[in-house]
């Protein structure tokens, strides 16, 4: 019986934001506030000639115009130092800072802005992937090769307009090939998708004391701070960073944003300094996710066997490196997904393009790489005759897989489980039947980020328990939900006694920010050690008060008793005051970090990241209706079964299943960023970048399997980001399905539909 | 900017000579203030008319006359418009959601005349007149003469327009409107078509009228079109031929919603639709 | 720069506008309400949505003087004077349909409107009330609950 876990309870911060209170990063007011507006450039690739801030500074009320001379002479990125904070000779993407007014009003900062003259010479564009890598390529960046990885990264196979590339070979892959009954080759492309959260990103920025602090809508406040003192040349803990509520990130905001530029003008002004992107300049300027193409090539036997793979993988890091080049390593994870192969080859580069660099959003590149492989899959047991699911199912992996880089799954015939799951619910021979319908399933095997984390418990004389953790709350109910109730449950407290608090790094220890569905994982385990300790000092305290052993204890229900005799019994918080004055107050920290499953880190040339910890496992069908006149699709039914080792709180965990698979229909169907030869986007406002809308959003149908995982809190695994990774694989499946044709990009547009029912009349 | 509110059409028209084009008229705005938020427009005075007495309702006495203040959200739950020209309520209920139905009008949507104007095409096939009230007095302008170019109308800058008029129809009419997009709600439509047909006792196309906004600079009549489906009994094979005839009067633009080559494919296959549901009305007496 | 007089939330308001200002900034930056949010400025995403004479409107694109001699109702008008929520306020917290919680005010202006003008309204004529509402995190099922317990639709179990 618990108390908490695997209980659907409300979120504590449900209330203020129902009543409209709930303080965002745009709502947050300093007083004496400037406004900073950043001048961005109009084209992708120029050499600036000159930047004329007279006029703009001699308008009443401007404080200051900021050049790139104003600014540090550093670059600076996550993974590669390639970036500046303000363009000095060059501009790389539409969009990129080139200088910076800071005013009294938000109104005079953006008319002073649009005074700022730019001479900027037009350079070729690079423009897409395959211009990028063309036999005499301009290059995006001419001193890449002075470029150095960031402080701790070792360096990694890059040139020219390759930023990254990683390459694994099994050996014996074209003899292999060669031998195969069946050899299909097909070759994948997908758009960019914007995270377009609703809160423009923000910061707020103060420079007090040699010290800037930072008041941030983020997902990720130590990387914030680490990255804006790396921007600014200084020690990250000249750097303090203060959380608020954020209005969705989905992984845009893990990076920096505005924030190194409100610090830095906060510093030259004087005086705090505010900035908020308008929509068409986050829009433009955002790390959205990358567009890629992906080549996949099998070989396979008469009776279903996968013998060769090959995946090939480009991806477009746009103007400077970020996170992409990291990415570049997930397609090692990808190129079997869930499925045995014998002899695999993959290479995967990510490349510099003059276009807004991208970043990490939901899923990453998995979302596409799934898709590619998933629809490849389809094309695999069409061309063998095979039923799509039975194809799958007699090559999904079993327990003690072993994956690329050498590490073995102990669970993954988990995966079994899943397509059994949806099976029971909705038999896959009655769906997708009728004219113009179509089903399509994809599965999946997705990691939970190992960062760590750590908390603190703080037991309080009115019984209540602080867990102070650095852990960011994004909307997810990671913390509001999932930390909270596990703190809740290894105390024996009802959830509405724990108080939780915002971000702040000069207060909190390290936390790897919520990304990779690591937070209620990682801080959960974190929870539990701190627990252990806090609930020594419980007993030790309880057994003075009660005048018996500690082990003659036990916690429940907000008190600690005698098990002999239960009459006897203190409250939590009795036991809080009375240790204030006999050992002081009670609290107990604990860390974690996912030890890294053994695995051989030189699998791979290349390899930035080399492990996939916590792995789940997935499983979607999608059952979709096309208009046979307009090429739209209707998706009738969606449903998933997803491993969640536990379901701390089962509502929590569906609210992710539903906004995750939401997300993926977009990027499936509506959602577009398409560059121009110019290598400017075409869709500028959410007019033109279409996000999922109610009326075409069916209720996901969702089965949570649950077997508890020895590493999870209560076996808790990772359960926000999988949702949205094989959705563009399971509709574009039923879309191929329904129409009996090819569906080889994302999005897939009303004419790749028409298309598709045409070519299968032929 | 100044903002300065008419009481009257003729405070109006007087303020319009006044400032020329120095002015915009503002009625609900959700077009306006957009534009001039986005800077694609620079007014020094907002000429509001939105508290104008008499621009607002819709009356019927044979024919049927539309305030241009009149939003769409009050179009498409009028019953009066539901029976005389649903392809108007079936328009009006697709501009954006419920913020900008309640907001938005009939005259905005029209004056403003975006080539996607989804009003446009069933006002065009209705037949309707448009009233403009200026200060050389009041005039009529039919529909077909209204829209005559991208954001360009018939109304002089120092006009208001005052009415739209719907001819009253026989019996055995029925029109209907299909909007193409993206999404199943708040899109600009990637195309737009409205059809009117009249049948005569015994199934024969008395009358077509065919209009479609998105695949021109301005919303339009195709005559074409119309002329094969006329003494026509709507068979397959006409139907497909006045497909084929609209499709070679228009001239759609790749843009970023939709390429020319994709809005020319659906027009056959959404003409047959469109006709299929108004022949269906015509025959039922409703519109 | 004129003067414009309105209610919000019950308590009269005046102060002098540009004439270009809309209802948002004003709301936001002169009155201090910033529980009604901009989210695009362009009338798509609802973040902004207000009651203008209990109609729903995009505050972002409304001029601030149109609505001289208006009731304007926000967010922070909902609760009751005693801070009690709203019954479609309580069905939002406890349904699950907040996450980030920055489309929400927006959310629940549009369907305070909806639940005043259709008691008990089927889940597609929710879904196409909120057509001009975005949300990123949820994908609206949980919303839609809320609008049925608010309404007294939700079958006891």
């Amino acid at each position: 019986m618990t108390v908490s876990v695997g209980r659907s309870v409300v979120r504590q911060d449900a209330d203020p934001k129902v009543r409209g209170q709930a303080v965002f990063g745009v709502d947050f007011e300093l007083s004496g506030s400037l406004h900073a507006v950043l001048v961005r450039s109009p084209i992708a690739s120029g050499r600036i000639r000159s930047v004329e801030t007279s006029s703009a500074a001699a308008v009443p009320g401007v404080r200051l115009v900021a050049t790139a001379a104003d600014a540090p002479r550093i670059l600076s990125g996550l993974a590669l130092a390639d970036q500046p904070l303000f363009a000095g000779d060059v501009v790389r993407y539409e969009g990129e800072p080139i200088a910076a007014v800071v005013a009294d009003t938000v109104t005079i900062a953006r008319a002073a802005a649009a005074r700022v003259v730019v001479d900027i010479e037009p350079l070729p564009v690079v423009a897409s992937l395959s211009a990028a890598v063309a036999p005499g390529a301009p290059l995006v960046h001419a001193d890449w090769s002075t470029y150095r990885p960031s402080p701790g990264l070792p360096d990694w196979p890059r040139h020219d307009n390759v930023v990254g590339e990683m390459r694994f070979d099994s050996g014996g892959v074209d003899d292999v090939f060669a031998t195969a009954d069946i050899v299909i080759e097909d070759v994948y492309t997908a758009d960019r998708q914007y995270q377009a959260y609703l809160e423009p990103k923000s910061a707020t920025a103060v420079y007090e004391a040699g010290r800037y602090t930072i008041h941030a809508a983020h997902q990720y406040h130590f990387n914030l701070r680490d990255r804006t003192a790396a921007a600014l040349g200084i020690l990250p803990s000249r750097v303090r960073v203060i959380g608020h509520h954020m209005g969705g990130g989905f992984g845009a905001k893990l990076d920096v944003g505005l924030e190194p530029y409100a610090a830095l003008l906060a510093r030259l002004a004087g005086a705090p300094v505010k900035m908020v992107n308008d929509r068409v300049e986050d829009l433009l300027s955002c790390n959205s996710r990358e567009n890629a193409i992906i080549r996949v090539r099998s070989g396979v036997t008469r009776n279903g066997r996968i013998l060769a793979r090959e995946f090939l993988v480009d991806m477009d890091a746009g103007a400077y490196a970020g996170d992409t080049v990291f990415l570049t390593s997930i397609p090692l994870f990808v190129a079997e997904g869930p499925y045995s192969v014998d002899r695999t080859r993959v290479v995967a580069r990510a490349l510099y393009t003059n276009t807004a660099p991208t970043g990490a959003f939901r899923g990453v590149s998995g979302a596409y790489l799934y898709f590619a492989l998933e629809r490849h899959t389809d094309n695999l047991a069409n061309a063998l005759g095979m039923d799509r699911r039975d194809f799958r199912i007699r090559n999904a992996i079993d327990a003690g897989h072993t994956m690329l880089n050498g590490q073995v799954l102990e669970d993954s015939d988990l995966l079994r489980s899943a397509f059994d799951a949806i099976d029971e619910v909705a038999p896959w021979e009655t769906l997708g039947r009728g004219p113009n319908r179509g089903v399509g399933i994809a599965a999946t095997v997705w990691l939970t980020n190992p960062m760590p984390g750590a908390v603190t418990l703080r037991l309080e004389p009115d019984g209540s328990l602080g867990v102070v953790t650095g852990a960011a709350e994004i909307g997810t109910g990671a913390v509001a939900l999932g930390v909270r109730q596990v703190a809740a449950e290894e105390l024996g407290i009802d959830p509405d006694l724990v108080v939780l608090t915002m971000p702040d790094t000069d207060a909190h220890a390290y936390d790897g920010g919520a990304q990779g569905s690591r937070t209620t994982h990682i801080v959960g385990r974190a929870v539990q050690h701190a627990a252990a300790g806090l609930r020594e000092r419980i007993f030790g305290q309880a057994a003075k008060l009660l005048d018996s052993g500690a082990d003659e204890l036990e916690i429940t229900d907000g008190r600690v008793r005698m098990v002999s005799d239960p009459q006897r019994s203190v409250t939590l918080g009795q036991i809080a005051g009375a240790a204030m004055f006999d050992g002081g107050p009670i609290i107990s920290s604990g860390s974690y970090a996912t030890p890294a499953p053994k695995h051989d880190p030189d699998a791979a040339t290349g390899l930035l990241f080399s492990t996939f910890p916590t792995p789940t496992y997935h499983v979607h069908v999608a059952e979709v209706e096309v208009d046979p006149v307009t090429g739209s699709v209707t998706v009738l039914r969606y449903l998933v079964a997803q491993e969640v080792g536990r379901a701390i709180n089962p509502a929590g965990v569906m609210g992710q299943i539903q906004g995750g698979v939401t997300q993926g229909l977009g990027y499936a169907l509506w959602e577009t960023l398409q560059i121009g030869d110019d290598g400017r986007y075409r869709q500028r406002s959410l007019e033109a970048y279409k996000l999922p809308i109610a009326l075409d959003v069916p209720r996901v149908e969702a089965i949570l399997l649950e077997h508890p995982a020895d590493a999870g809190p209560y076996g808790a695994k990772g359960v926000a980001e999988p949702p949205i990774v094989p959705v563009a694989a399971a509709i574009a499946n039923a879309v191929a399905d329904a129409t009996g044709g090819s569906i080889v990009r994302l999005p897939i547009t009303p004419d790749d539909v028409l298309n598709a029912l045409e070519s299968s009349k032929e | 900017m100044e903002f300065t509110s008419a009481a009257s059409v003729e405070e109006a028209t007087a303020l319009l000579v006044e400032y020329g084009t120095a002015a915009q008229i503002l009625a609900g705005g959700t077009d306006l203030m957009l534009q001039q938020a986005r800077g694609e427009i620079s007014a020094d005075v907002l000429i509001h008319i939105g508290r104008i007495p008499g621009l607002v309702g819709i009356t019927g006495n044979g024919s049927v006359r539309i305030g241009p203040l009149t939003t769409h959200r009050s179009l498409f739950r009028s019953r009066l418009v539901l029976t005389t020209a649903p392809a108007l309520a079936e328009a009006a209920a697709t501009v954006g959601g419920w913020q900008t139905q309640a907001v938005g009008t009939i005259g905005g949507n029209v004056c403003n005349a975006s080539p996607a104007a989804d009003t446009a095409a069933p006002l065009l096939v209705a037949g309707a007149s448009f009233e403009l009230t200026g200060p050389r007095g009041t005039r009529t302008v039919i529909g077909d003469s209204f829209f005559i170019g991208r954001r360009q109308t018939a109304r002089a800058t120092d006009e208001i327009l005052t009415a739209i008029v719907l001819p009253h129809h026989p019996e055995r009419t029925g029109d209907a409107y299909l909007k193409v997009g993206r999404r199943s709600a708040m899109e600009v439509a990637v195309v737009g078509l409205a059809v009117r047909i009249a049948l005569d006792i015994d199934g024969t196309v008395e009358g077509a009228r065919i209009a479609a906004c998105s695949v021109a600079p301005a919303p339009l009549r195709i005559a074409e079109a119309e002329e094969i489906l006329q003494g026509s009994r709507l068979e397959s094979e006409a139907i497909a031929a006045a497909g084929e005839a609209l499709t070679r009067a228009v001239s759609p633009i790749d843009d970023a919603r939709a390429t020319a080559a994709y809005r020319t494919r659906v027009l056959p296959g959404l003409l047959a639709r469109a006709l299929g549901v108004a022949a269906a009305r015509a025959e039922r007496g409703v519109g | 720069m004129s003067a414009v007089t309105f209610t919000v939330n019950g308590r009269i308001v005046t102060l002098d506008a540009d004439g270009a200002d809309t209802l948002l900034t004003v709301l936001r930056d002169r009155l201090g309400l910033t529980g009604t949010k901009e989210g695009c400025a362009e009338g798509e995403c609802g973040a902004c949505t207000v009651l203008v004479d209990g109609v729903p409107v995009d505050s972002c694109i409304l001029n601030v003087h149109a609505v001289a001699g208006s009731d304007v109702l926000t967010i922070e008008g909902l609760a009751t004077s005693d801070g009690r929520l709203s019954p479609i306020q309580q069905a939002f917290v406890d349904n699950f349909s907040v996450q980030c919680g920055f489309c929400t005010p927006g959310f629940l202006m549009t369907l305070t409107a909806l639940i005043a003008d259709t008691p008990t309204p089927e889940e597609v004529t929710i879904r196409s009330a909120l057509s001009g509402n975005l949300c990123r995190c949820t994908g609206y099922s949980t919303i839609v609950d809320a609008v049925m317990a608010a309404t007294g639709q939700t079958e006891r179990s």
